[in-house]
């Protein structure tokens, strides 16, 4: 009788405490006893695979990175007439808004840090690299790829960190449609794609616009690029889309990352 | 010598979930490879070493994974229960036993990482791609769970064979 009563307790005992976890996303501070012990383990393996796959790339494959090359030279002339042009356009710009008197826009410190291992769950989506706490981390941190956003710092260690993707379900980011500025939370769907919701039918989306980070939730910075627009749907009943997007960044192939660091916390590391 | 092969094979796991099966596409859908183990740990280890080994393996596991903390602890530790509790029962030998436990923890496993989905709010919904996980998930099980398990099993006979001359 006794067992039975304890057992039940226990259960529900553990049903509060996992809704209370699955609710604040908190591990009562016990969040990085594990990644300390065992990312290191996973640091060496991780390096081990791509060093023996940098070897195989290197050395096997030196016939197509010379057709590559040859693209990639053709490529580079024309950007470096882009650069040229957008150098222009970015010297006219600091000169417009000397006029207006705008203050400079904020360019941020970064981290750059490799990913060494995934999640164990095919359900989240999260990853641990190689910087934490001695690097500057700190927990709610963006991250980001030159492609576009990756997610943010939830979890950090000593020497690792844990970065939640966006297109985990926890995931949310305040965004808008880059040409109609139609705003909207972009949310993780647990898959390779993220769903873009609250967004007024009233505006005008189109499948193929791009969707930037508005800035609003105080952890991406605004006009990072999160993804394409990929499937648009209208519910007569509802006043909201039903929208898709397809990130930018590949997070299957996701191995280096950058960190940004909060331009406020320079300022205080600086002071101190 | 026992506990470093125990410690070594959970660590060995631990990596190869995370890191390797990684770069190999096909290995997209795998399972909690830790699941075999843990029903290995119930059935050789006494009570009082394998509770804390547990309850250990389930913290480092949530401490890796982005789900909700003390998922996989609540996992494991019902999951060593209910293995012992069935071992009462039922023989270690009955490989056909063993293997529904595995493949049955798995989708258990499942069905309670989607329960805890529920706790966020009414507005949940499920992954689309939820129905073809726990598919892939299902057969992976079916067909490399006992065998995982069997090796495990084989492997901690032979060596406490040749380290005290008695199986476990």
């Amino acid at each position: 009788m006794v067992l039975i009563v304890g057992g039940i307790v226990l259960i529900a005992v553990n049903v509060i405490l996992l809704s209370i976890t699955s609710k604040s996303q908190s591990t009562f501070g016990l969040g990085r006893v594990g990644i300390s012990f065992v990312a290191p383990f996973q640091e060496i393996v991780t390096r081990s695979v791509r060093f023996t796959r940098g070897i195989w790339q290197n050395y096997f494959f030196l016939v197509s990175a010379a057709h590559e090359n040859e693209t990639l030279k053709k490529s580079l002339n024309q950007f470096v007439e882009k650069d040229n042009e957008w150098h222009e356009i970015g010297l006219a710009n600091s000169r417009l808004r000397n006029l207006l008197n705008f203050q400079k826009a904020p360019t941020h410190r970064v981290v750059a840090a490799e990913v060494i291992s995934k999640d164990p769950s095919g359900w989240f989506k999260t990853v641990i690299i190689d910087k934490g706490r001695s690097d500057g981390l700190q927990k709610g941190l963006p991250v980001v790829l030159p492609t576009g956003i990756a997610g943010q710092v939830i979890e950090v260690s000593g020497l690792y960190a844990k970065v939640m993707l966006i297109i985990d379900r926890n995931s949310a980011v305040d965004a808008l449609v880059q040409r109609s500025r139609a705003r909207g939370i972009i949310k993780g769907a647990s898959a390779d794609q993220c769903r873009f919701e609250f967004v007024l039918r009233k505006h005008d989306v189109q499948i193929g616009d791009t969707v930037i980070a508005s800035g609003l939730d105080g952890v991406y910075p605004k006009g990072l690029r999160i993804g394409r627009v990929s499937d648009l749907s209208e519910r007569s009943s509802d006043i909201f889309y039903e929208i898709t997007v397809t990130p930018f960044v590949d997070y299957e192939k996701l191995e280096e990352v950058l960190v940004i660091l909060h331009p406020k916390t320079q300022a205080f590391a600086s002071q101190q | 010598m026992r506990y470093g092969f125990y410690i070594g094979t959970c660590l060995f796991l631990i990596i190869i979930q995370t890191t390797l099966l990684a770069y190999f596409n096909v290995f997209a859908g795998m399972y909690d490879l830790l699941i075999p183990f843990v029903i290995f740990i119930s059935i050789c280890l006494p009570l009082r070493e394998s509770l804390p080994f547990i309850l250990i393996l389930g913290l480092i596991m949530d401490n890796l994974s982005g789900s909700p903390f003390g998922l996989y602890l609540t996992f494991y530790f019902w999951l060593f229960v209910g293995v012992r509790w069935i071992l009462k029962f039922l023989r270690v030998s009955n490989k056909f036993f063993l293997s529904l436990v595995v493949v049955a923890a798995v989708l258990i496993q499942n069905l309670l990482i989607i329960g805890t989905f529920g706790f966020v709010g009414p507005g949940w919904q499920l992954p689309a791609a939820a129905l073809k996980n726990i598919i892939v998930q299902f057969f992976w099980a079916l067909t490399t769970g006992p065998l995982f398990l069997f090796c495990l099993l084989a492997i901690s006979k032979r060596f406490n064979v040749q380290l005290n001359g008695a199986a476990p």
